[in-house]
């Protein structure tokens, strides 16, 4: 049982109800392995958890019922009498089956009308009204807010334990979509469509080309490439006055346009994302990254100069200026990320008795190079500064909010490093470096499947892993590819694929 | 006198909420003042008042050598040192334990170590193992409330990320940070001193309806899943039961010693939820918080002043800068003398807040005393010394008198021991029986004598 994360709560409420709903403050998401998704399979709702659902219930069936215009783009039917009981079946069980992501049944559908004339009958009731608490209850129920796949024994698969269609089009829709399915879906899974690999390939195609693809694309990278360090950053803005709330919201919509655009428009190696010129930006980015101004603030696509020491999503202002601290850059912290974002090596904790942070510098002047070249010359903190700082100096052209910078307190920066034994000489050689590591490929691919299963990997997934990982780099690094592979193959139509 | 001050309410208008209504609820009443005994000191019927509990956290830890008090003692042998002399209005009420060490090893910084200060365990797997000390009070002094399981308050969302109350593993107490919010869901509950009631708002009958179908829905969910979401599912329906008796008290004005303030009217330049962290907006939530206990619909609260890690700006206290980095780490660019003088005066400001907190609770009048008499609140941090993220030394002040069970204007050293006896001790304050609280290396087996009474 998964809760629906906040994003797929707002994505799920303005599909439902119309794209102007209003979405209320939430209980939190918990990230686990980075992710929502995953922390979504053990969180418990609390008390105030279950208010806060409440009240944003009430608020988004406030909002349809408050213009009968949207009333109507909204439901199925809408009920001028209490008696027409009729209409508001229709209404319900047509809302409720995308919320719940199945068929209601009948004793469902009917408490939910007895509920809307119930409150009609009441003095000062009316069928709108009634109406309006019943389609609040559908977004608090728990078979609303929980995403209930639990698979049954299957005979014609040799009684392995499988999602029906329904399940399918439940894990469908947040896999590809991060919110609830649409009608066609529906329908597909009502004609038992998603119970064979081909019924999900030929569903998961026609999601891909839909632009609710995207919207599920970027909810992941904004995991992946943990954007809420760009949302916490609180960069020094004596010394970084270019660093406005404009500027953290267009760096967001670079990073998710660049992804977006790879995968669903050139639908072109998504390795490259690592070491390309191609980018979106604002003015506002522009003049950040030292581009020509249009007198725009619309996003366009531009090509970086080829001799641009910017290359690549590690050369975005996301990355950067969220891996940074608030006077100076973190080469341990980005070095970091793209050990265990990129590479999918995770950094133990400093051991026990170790203080965590840097000692302040003797030299005042001296650059991040060299004083974390002196830390590490500590046997304790060598073991794992050495697996990050290497890889953070290849990004230190760049300072704390993402702008090309050659100098450090007046030392020329130096921005050698290495990545195992591979050496490079700055962002532009370092992105080719992680681009062509074995592990980027698999890693990214056990990201991706991590992440639609709102679970973790476990030794089981080994054999999937591989195989999705070979389908992804045989087909040119396609991550669009990567996804069809993924939701239709056994591991994601099974509870548990190996086993009857 | 403090009596002539409330609200005196018929039985009968409380009991009146529980018609209609298919989830089984418990209606949870109303301290009443012919409850009360003739001094107003217990219930008539022969029980103690409760004592409450709040845990009010600070982020970023201490200096502590400005920190520890310079002589141990009682009452006027001991005096509060430079970063707790904003508690002086209140000392009487205060104990201070300095020395006191995080046992289990800080596997992750500003959050393995808060979480034994409040849990009395290690982290696990990204969460708690053991509920928060405030859901251990919890459950000792606030079943059958309104909340019971307390509210909670945050004032910032910058850095941290860290919950300061969880109910067990997965299980996070999230902090509102709306002080609007809080006032809006305590207005249901207060006198608005327009006399007669008004008629009972319609919309309340209605949730309540939704309620119960959400409920019945639920039984044959339910009985579809396994063991561990069946329980998950448990936790979500026993939150709309709690929702259902809110709705069910609502609309009937509590008898209450305090007033409700509107922080809008009061706070209106408090600055924006969540955001840098102002003395006003911490005022607010004082206010609503003490009122909440005063009219007894909750008797736990957790105060998160500032997260693990917080990096807010104090402009209050006239520090501009991540607080976090610039003065917990000393990289302020103005220098390291700049940053700790800074960080010290942020530590001042922080005990200034808790002050306005406790001074509030103080000023309100429960039985022959008042509030602060009949609390226990739990004061730490996310680290010791702020620049070495030390395990030593670490923060603790314990507040209030817990019905008499605490000694309160005592400082305590105890060098090297377990941080973990705090909580045991504050348990036993409580009721608890346990002679132990937490586990594995965090583990406390003694409680502080030198704190009770």
């Amino acid at each position: 049982m998964h809760r629906i994360t906040a994003s797929q709560y707002a994505n799920s409420v303005r599909d439902l109800l119309g794209s102007g709903a209003p979405i209320g403050p939430l209980d939190p998401d918990q990230l686990m392995n980075g992710f929502a998704s995953i922390g979504s399979s053990s969180i418990v709702s609390s008390a105030s958890a279950v208010g806060l659902y409440e009240a944003a219930a009430n608020a988004a069936a406030s909002w349809v019922f408050a213009d009968p215009t949207r009333a109507k783009a909204a439901l199925a039917c809408v009920p001028m009498t209490a008696t027409d009981t009729t209409c508001a079946s229709q209404a319900i069980s047509a809302l409720g089956q995308r919320a719940y992501r199945r068929p209601l049944t009948t004793d469902e559908t009917n408490r939910l009308v007895t509920l809307a004339t119930t409150l009609a009958g009441q003095s000062g009731g009316t069928i709108t009204i009634g109406m309006q608490y019943a389609v609040s209850a559908i977004l608090q129920s728990p078979n609303f807010l929980y995403r209930v796949e639990l698979g049954a024994p299957s005979a014609a698969d040799g009684g392995r334990t499988k999602y029906n269609s329904y399940e399918m089009a439940s894990r469908l829709a947040s896999a590809l979509w991060n919110t609830v399915p649409d009608g066609t879906l529906l329908d597909a899974a009502g004609k038992d469509s998603l119970s064979t690999a081909d019924g999900v390939t030929a569903q998961a195609q026609r999601m891909m080309a839909d632009a609710h693809a995207q919207q599920g694309m970027a909810a992941f990278v904004d995991e992946l490439y943990a954007l809420q360090n760009l949302h916490d950053a609180t960069p020094d803005p004596t010394l970084f006055p270019k660093f406005t709330e404009t500027l953290r919201s267009a760096m967001q919509t670079e990073l998710e346009m660049r992804v977006t655009d790879m995968v669903f428009t050139t639908r072109g190696d998504y390795l490259s994302l690592l070491d390309n010129k191609t980018t979106f930006v604002n003015d506002e980015l522009a003049t950040l990254y030292g581009l020509p101004t249009a007198g725009s603030t619309a996003f366009r696509k531009v090509t970086l100069p080829a001799d641009s020491p910017r290359a690549g999503i590690l050369g975005t202002g996301a990355i950067l200026a969220g891996l940074a601290l608030p006077e100076r850059t973190g080469p341990t912290k980005r070095g970091k990320f793209i050990r265990e974002a990129l590479l999918c090596e995770p950094i133990p904790p400093p051991p026990s008795g170790v203080v965590p942070v840097l000692p302040p510098p003797t030299d005042p002047t001296a650059t991040m190079r060299t004083r974390l070249t002196a830390h590490r010359a500590a046997p304790t903190c060598n073991s794992c500064h050495s697996l990050m700082d290497p890889l953070g100096f290849g990004l230190e052209n760049f300072d704390a909010i993402g702008e090309y910078r050659t100098l450090e307190n007046g030392h020329p920066i130096d921005a050698t490093g290495n990545l195992d034994a591979a050496t490079f000489n700055g962002l532009a050689q370092m992105g080719t470096v992680i681009r062509n590591a074995a592990v980027s490929g698999p890693c990214f691919v056990s990201k991706v499947y991590m992440n639609a299963q709102s679970r973790q990997a476990v030794q089981a997934d080994a054999a999937i892993l591989d195989t999705l990982a070979s389908g992804f780099a045989a087909s040119g690094n396609k991550a669009d590819q990567l996804m069809l592979s993924l939701v239709s193959s056994d591991a994601f139509r099974f509870v548990e694929p190996n086993k009857p | 006198m403090a009596r002539s001050r409330r609200t005196i309410i018929s039985r009968r208008a409380v009991l009146r909420g529980m018609v209609g209504g298919g989830i089984a609820v418990a209606v949870p009443l109303p301290r009443l003042a012919g409850m009360l005994n003739d001094n107003g000191t217990a219930y008539a019927a022969g029980g103690a008042l409760p004592v409450r509990f709040g845990t009010w956290f600070f982020g970023n830890g201490i200096i502590p050598s400005r920190w520890i008090p310079p002589k141990t003692g009682v009452g006027a042998n001991w005096e509060l040192s430079e970063e707790l002399s904003p508690l002086q209005a209140v000392k009487p009420y205060i104990s201070v334990v300095t020395g006191l060490t995080i046992k289990g090893p800080d596997i992750s910084p500003h959050k393995a170590m808060p979480v034994q200060a409040l849990t009395a365990a290690q982290t696990g797997g990204g969460t708690v193992q053991l509920p928060t000390i405030d859901q251990a009070a919890a459950a000792i002094t606030n079943t059958g409330t309104l909340y019971p399981i307390g509210l909670h308050v945050g004032m910032s969302t910058a850095g941290g990320t860290m919950n300061i109350s969880w109910s067990g593993p997965n299980a996070p107490n999230a902090p509102n940070f709306s002080p609007a919010m809080l006032f809006q869901q305590l207005l249901q509950y207060a006198n608005t001193g327009t006399g007669m009631p008004a008629a009972p708002d319609p919309s309340l009958l209605r949730r309540r309806m939704v309620l119960d179908a959400i409920a019945a829905e639920s039984t044959s969910l339910r009985a579809r899943l396994g063991v561990e979401d069946q329980n998950r599912l448990d936790q979500h329906l026993s939150g709309l039961h709690e929702l259902q008796n809110q709705l069910i008290a609502a609309g009937t004005p509590r008898m209450t010693s305090a007033t409700l303030v509107d922080p809008d009217k009061a706070y209106p330049t408090r600055g924006p939820d969540g955001n840098n962290i102002t003395r006003m907006r911490g005022q607010a939530f004082s206010d609503l918080l003490v009122f909440a206990m005063a009219a007894d619909l909750t008797r736990v609260f957790s105060y998160q002043f500032s997260s693990p890690s917080c990096q807010s700006e104090y402009t209050d206290a006239g520090l501009s800068g991540a607080f976090h980095e610039d003065y917990g780490h000393r990289t302020s660019p103005k220098g390291v003398q700049f940053a700790t003088e800074g960080f010290n005066n942020g530590v001042k400001f922080a005990m200034s807040c808790l002050s306005d907190t406790l001074a509030r609770m103080r000023n309100t009048p429960d039985g022959a005393g008042n509030l602060l008499d009949n609390s226990v609140v739990y004061t730490t941090s996310c680290v010791g010394e702020s620049q070495t993220h030390g395990g030593t030394d670490y923060p603790i002040v314990v507040s209030g008198k817990a019905g008499g069970k605490l000694k309160g204007d005592t400082h305590v050293r105890l060098v090297g021991e377990n941080v973990s006896r705090v909580g045991l001790t504050l348990l036993t304050a409580l009721g608890s029986t346990a002679s132990s609280w937490g586990m594995a290396d965090s583990m406390a087996t003694t409680a502080i004598p030198d704190l009770l009474v």
